[in-house]
């Protein structure tokens, strides 16, 4: 793994990635939680976090997930098999190739949801 | 301090404690585990239904299902003590003032620690009989 070559970027990544799910998870136990204060309250609080700027977010989340799961997979292939780390760098752009395989198609069904209005 | 290698023998020997190895497999074996709670939990709704449709309905009929109970909770408590363990590495790493990293550190296992709890008591205390009232 050296400094500026794929190691480093997955590392990079799969750190930025990391606090960006743990300050969302906070955020998402916290507004769920609310459900606790009954229907009124509940509903205009997830009402309110489905405007658009909200939803572009959470998308941005679950493509932090997707990257996050994979390289995680990465990096546990690295740490309990005798070849993952001689082959870390072929393995990152296999997480790469597969993140676009699962992130693709999830940012075409959803984007357009965004802006056609929920409920 | 936070174990820096990609070798479980590597590891044991950097760790400076038992509990620092200990959590050192926990990320691996939670992180496992997590992949597919985790993108199970996005399908069901993200996927499958559009996030927007989410309302208090829809929470408390996901939480009347005692598996949803169960996998919600389990999933909660990884994610969370996943998040928390990897948040305190960058911690760490980069606040290196003994204060303000201790304090940092305090402030985030007492959010997690009601969120944990609050987020427990939610999935098992919903008031299931009020559906719809």
């Amino acid at each position: 793994m050296y400094r500026g070559r794929e190691g480093q970027w997955a590392f990079a990544l799969h750190r930025i990635t990391g606090v960006i799910i743990i300050l969302y998870l906070l955020a998402h136990v916290g507004e769920l939680t609310a459900a606790m204060l009954g229907p009124k309250y509940s509903n205009a609080i997830l009402h309110f976090f489905h405007q658009p700027l909200f939803q572009l977010g959470l998308l941005a989340v679950i493509g932090a997930v997707y990257y996050h799961a994979l390289n995680g997979i990465r990096i546990i292939l690295m740490d309990f098999t005798s070849w993952g780390t001689r082959i870390q760098d072929k393995l990152w752009y296999g997480v790469l190739t597969l993140f676009a395989l699962l992130y693709i198609p999830t940012v075409i069904k959803i984007l357009p949801e965004i802006f056609g209005g929920g409920h | 301090m936070a174990i820096r290698t990609r070798k479980f023998d590597e590891a044991k020997r950097q760790a400076t404690t038992n509990l620092e190895l200990i959590w050192w497999v926990f990320m691996r074996l939670s992180g496992l585990l997590l992949v597919f709670l985790v993108l199970a939990h996005i399908f069901a709704n993200n996927i499958r239904i559009s996030n927007t449709e989410i309302d208090y309905n829809y929470v408390a009929t996901r939480f009347s299902q005692p598996m949803v109970k169960l996998i919600d909770v389990l999933m909660l408590t990884l994610a969370l003590l996943h998040g928390t363990n990897g948040l305190r590495y960058v911690i760490e790493d980069y606040v290196r003032h003994d204060g303000w990293r201790n304090f940092i550190k305090f402030v985030l296992y007492l959010v997690v620690a009601v969120l944990i709890a609050a987020g427990i008591m939610l999935v098992f205390s919903f008031p299931f009989n009020k559906i719809g009232g």
